[in-house]
């Protein structure tokens, strides 16, 4: 396999000492110790690396091996679980201290996390043992939470060398995925990072895999590309629930859906609606339903305010019975039509595309080679959560879409954040509160940038703004 | 060198440079020359100077170092009673050393935001402190502060500025700016900040900042075109064509990516709403639906599913107009 054609996460693995980028501070600790075997054995014979997943321990020992001119050997322990095993495996490996090429060995036993239940006992032992006689450093490493496997592996790290592995942040991730968008050819929106890396939680393995999935073969990356991907695996029987809530007849049938929610109420509500005015699109139906909803919200409010949960019944009966009763004259034909306006609005006319009823959502097919015309397309169809199956030459698009305004949230906070900044710091100039000075002065504030940059700056100065709003304040 | 918001920069630094409200001016020198003030309540519409008169005594009573003894919180900022409380008390548990006034100045300003029971606690903490601290509380009306602290401030209420005083303060910060400010761009701007200095202010620097200092009515139009989102009307338009789907998306880019409080933006499409090309009894019952709406708002949380609602009523009136 081509080094093009492996997983990404094995492709950009550091390989050199120079190549890690991250936990530094963990890596020269394990440098110091690995050097410390010049000529005889340490003190400590063995490191005991742990931290999260995806942040760099196996990759620190590979690359200090490979830049030193160790051999490695590596050793899963969740795959040899049994004292016996380790010992033959490992017996020779630790006391020989070199290869018959004359190269140093190293030894790396991963996954020790996986070591478990009674008759792993000798497993640790084993390794004990191991850590005593041998004449090569030793390295475990242990993935997860301390609390987690501390107890079991606790004689293990009271004999080693311990350095801790920490999440990558945030900012970090996000710098890599853009580094390697750059090296494959993948023009990437910052937001679309952002939602990878925030998904990640500092696991830049995970973060890594998910650049690919969405990423590989692409040239091109969007905000919309990203999102789907934390939902497509989740809420099943979701689009039953909301479908059964939709078409029923019934007080009881439409009160009844919320036992079969995977979700609870607060975001049943949000998907409710967002999936409304597709279902409703008559408008005395829409108008009726969507003031069900409204009532939905008051009566939640009251149950917080006044810690009287009884009172949350009122809420499901109105964003449930009250909103299916409210459907009469409604065909639930509305995602359909959207679909059908909006790819009119792009140009296309109708006879190009087939767009139809199916049976998992709205099924849209090219009736032409679209050429130039595939991409556009392609992404107003994305906007819908729609998805391109390859091998059958068509986009299925869901019949309910996950909530907007989450998506608008995360899409829009690096804007709000620093829309937030300069409401603060306006307000702490105008001896004005933040929500006056969004609303009285920042729209002046924002037109003065557009137009005279240079005098916009220099009141961004003034004003004390951070160089991200002012960046911000200029790009608008 | 940076540039500064003319309306800071301009801002009245001292009771003598107060040109306008003579009768609350003179009764608060009094105050000043007697070392000694009430506690204080100003009302009145925004931009026509509180905040300014109330630090510009504060100055006049302690000198440049004023802001060591006095302090400025907002109460649409904080959050809770229980934080301004705190506040209040590491502030005013001290009387003010080294100066011979006895207590120090604690402005609440947007004070008719907190809420009634707030109000009461804030009273309680008044009464406390009195002997080391002052209040001003600063808010649009009157009414919507309790009882109880009214009868404990002196009010003073302020009231619009005169066109004539607006006209001569733009006058006199363009001329001290180098703008070459037209009689028409001065109208329009009258015209369109009704009576408050602040919005007069902005609308005069932004315009100047965008045609190199040269304000006439067409660059006061273009500012004020560009400053109210034109999304609002577009929302209402989209609504009464039964685009339901993409008012929707413009209502969330107001609230969420604009910031703007749904309370605000409900001001907005009010506003808009009158303006409408509509028969006047659609108007009228238009103004029922957002009042309902408005006040559906203090009761639920989810801001954007109660204007959404709003929404699909306007799609229905759309639809009925139509018919």
């Amino acid at each position: 396999m081509s080094l093009e054609e492996r997983p990404w996460a094995e492709r950009f693995r550091p390989r050199t000492i120079s190549d890690v980028a991250d936990n530094k501070e963990a890596l020269r600790r394990l440098l110091n110790w690995v050097r410390s075997w010049r000529g005889r054995p340490p003190k400590q014979r063995s490191a005991f690396l742990y931290g999260p997943p995806g942040v760099g321990k196996t990759s620190s020992v590979g690359a200090i091996a490979n830049d030193l001119g160790f051999d490695l050997v590596e050793v899963n322990a969740s795959d040899y679980r049994t004292a016996k095993r380790i010992e033959t495996i490992l017996g020779k490996a630790s006391s020989q201290t070199h290869t018959l090429l004359g190269e140093r060995r190293m030894i790396l036993i991963d996954e020790l996390e996986g070591i478990s239940g009674r008759e792993d006992r000798g497993g640790v032992q084993a390794i004990l043992r191991l850590i005593k006689e041998t004449r090569s450093p030793i390295v475990l490493v242990a993935t997860g939470s301390r609390e987690e496997w501390e107890e079991k592996l606790s004689p293990l790290m009271r004999v080693s060398e311990i350095i801790e592995f920490r999440h990558i942040p945030f900012n970090d991730v996000v710098k890599r995925l853009r580094d390697i968008c750059k090296e494959v050819g993948v023009e990437a929106e910052e937001e679309a990072l952002e939602l990878i890396a925030e998904r990640s939680n500092g696991d830049l393995r995970s973060a890594l895999n998910d650049l690919e999935a969405v990423g590989r073969g692409r040239n091109a990356l969007a905000w919309g590309d990203v999102y789907w991907l934390g939902d497509r695996d989740r809420k099943s029987g979701l689009p039953e629930v909301l479908m059964r809530i939709f078409s029923a007849k019934s007080f009881r049938e439409a009160r009844e859906a919320l036992g079969a929610s995977p979700i609870g109420y607060d975001e049943l509500l949000e998907w409710i609606y967002e999936n409304l005015p597709y279902a409703f699109d008559d408008p005395h139906d829409l108008a009726e339903a969507m003031d069900a909803l409204s009532h939905a919200d008051i009566h939640r409010t009251r149950a917080r305010r006044t810690q009287e949960y009884r009172l949350l019944k009122y809420m499901f009966n109105a964003m449930l019975a009250e909103v299916a009763l409210a459907r009469r004259e409604s065909k639930g034909r509305g995602l359909i039509q959207a679909i059908r306006h909006a790819s009119l609005s792009l140009g296309l006319p109708p006879s190009d595309l087939s767009i139809q009823e199916g049976r998992e959502g709205i099924i849209v097919k090219p009736t032409r080679w679209m050429g130039d015309d595939w991409q556009p397309l392609n992404s107003l169809l994305r906007g819908f959560g729609g998805r391109w199956i390859r091998g059958e030459g068509r986009w299925v698009v869901p019949y309910f879409r996950p909530p907007g305004r989450v998506y608008h949230l995360r899409r829009s906070w690096w804007s709000r954040r620093r829309l937030g900044d300069l409401a603060l710091k306006v307000g702490e100039k105008c001896h004005i509160s933040r929500r006056v000075a969004l609303r009285d002065v920042v729209p002046y504030v924002r037109v003065i940038f557009q137009e005279n940059r240079s005098l916009g700056v220099s009141l961004g100065r003034w004003l004390e703004l951070g160089e991200d709003t002012i960046k911000w304040l200029m790009e608008r | 060198m940076s540039v500064e918001l003319w309306t800071e920069k301009y801002r009245p630094k001292t009771l003598d440079q107060v040109v306008n409200h003579d009768e609350i001016i003179s009764r608060l020198k009094k105050f000043v020359e007697d070392r000694n003030i009430p506690h204080l309540l100003f009302v009145g519409p925004a931009g026509v100077g509180k905040t300014t008169t109330i630090l510009a005594l504060a100055q006049d009573l302690y000198g440049p170092v004023y802001t060591h003894f006095t302090l400025e919180l907002n109460a649409s900022d904080e959050r809770g009673i229980n934080v301004i409380r705190e506040k209040v008390k590491s502030f005013a548990y001290t009387a003010p050393m080294r100066s011979e006034v006895s207590f120090k100045v604690l402005i609440m300003d947007e004070a008719d935001n907190l809420t009634t029971a707030a109000q009461h606690a804030l009273r309680r903490t008044m009464e406390r402190y009195t002997k080391t601290c002052r209040f001003c509380l600063i808010g649009n009306y009157s009414e919507s502060i309790i009882e109880p602290i009214q009868s404990r401030c002196a009010i003073f209420r302020f009231g619009h500025l005169s066109e004539n005083d607006i006209r001569e303060r733009i006058r006199y910060i363009a001329d001290c700016e180098g703008v070459k400010l037209l009689e028409p761009g001065l109208d329009a701007i009258l015209e369109a900040s009704r009576g408050d200095l602040r919005k007069s202010i902005n609308i005069l620097q932004t315009a100047a900042a965008s045609k190199g200092g040269y304000v006439d009515e067409e660059t006061v139009f273009a500012v004020l075109g560009r400053v109210s989102p034109k999304e609002v009307k577009q929302m209402i338009n989209l609504s009464l064509k039964g685009r339901f789907l993409e008012a929707r998306e413009a209502l969330r880019r107001l609230l969420l990516e604009e910031g703007l409080a749904g309370e605000d933006l409900l001001r907005q499409i009010y506003s808009e709403v009158l303006r409408l090309q509509i028969p006047d009894v659609w108007k009228v019952r238009l103004s029922e639906t957002i009042g309902e709406i408005d006040y559906r708002m203090t009761q639920g949380a989810n801001v954007e599913i109660q204007l959404g609602a709003l929404l699909a009523k306007l799609v229905l009136a759309g639809e009925e107009m139509g018919q």
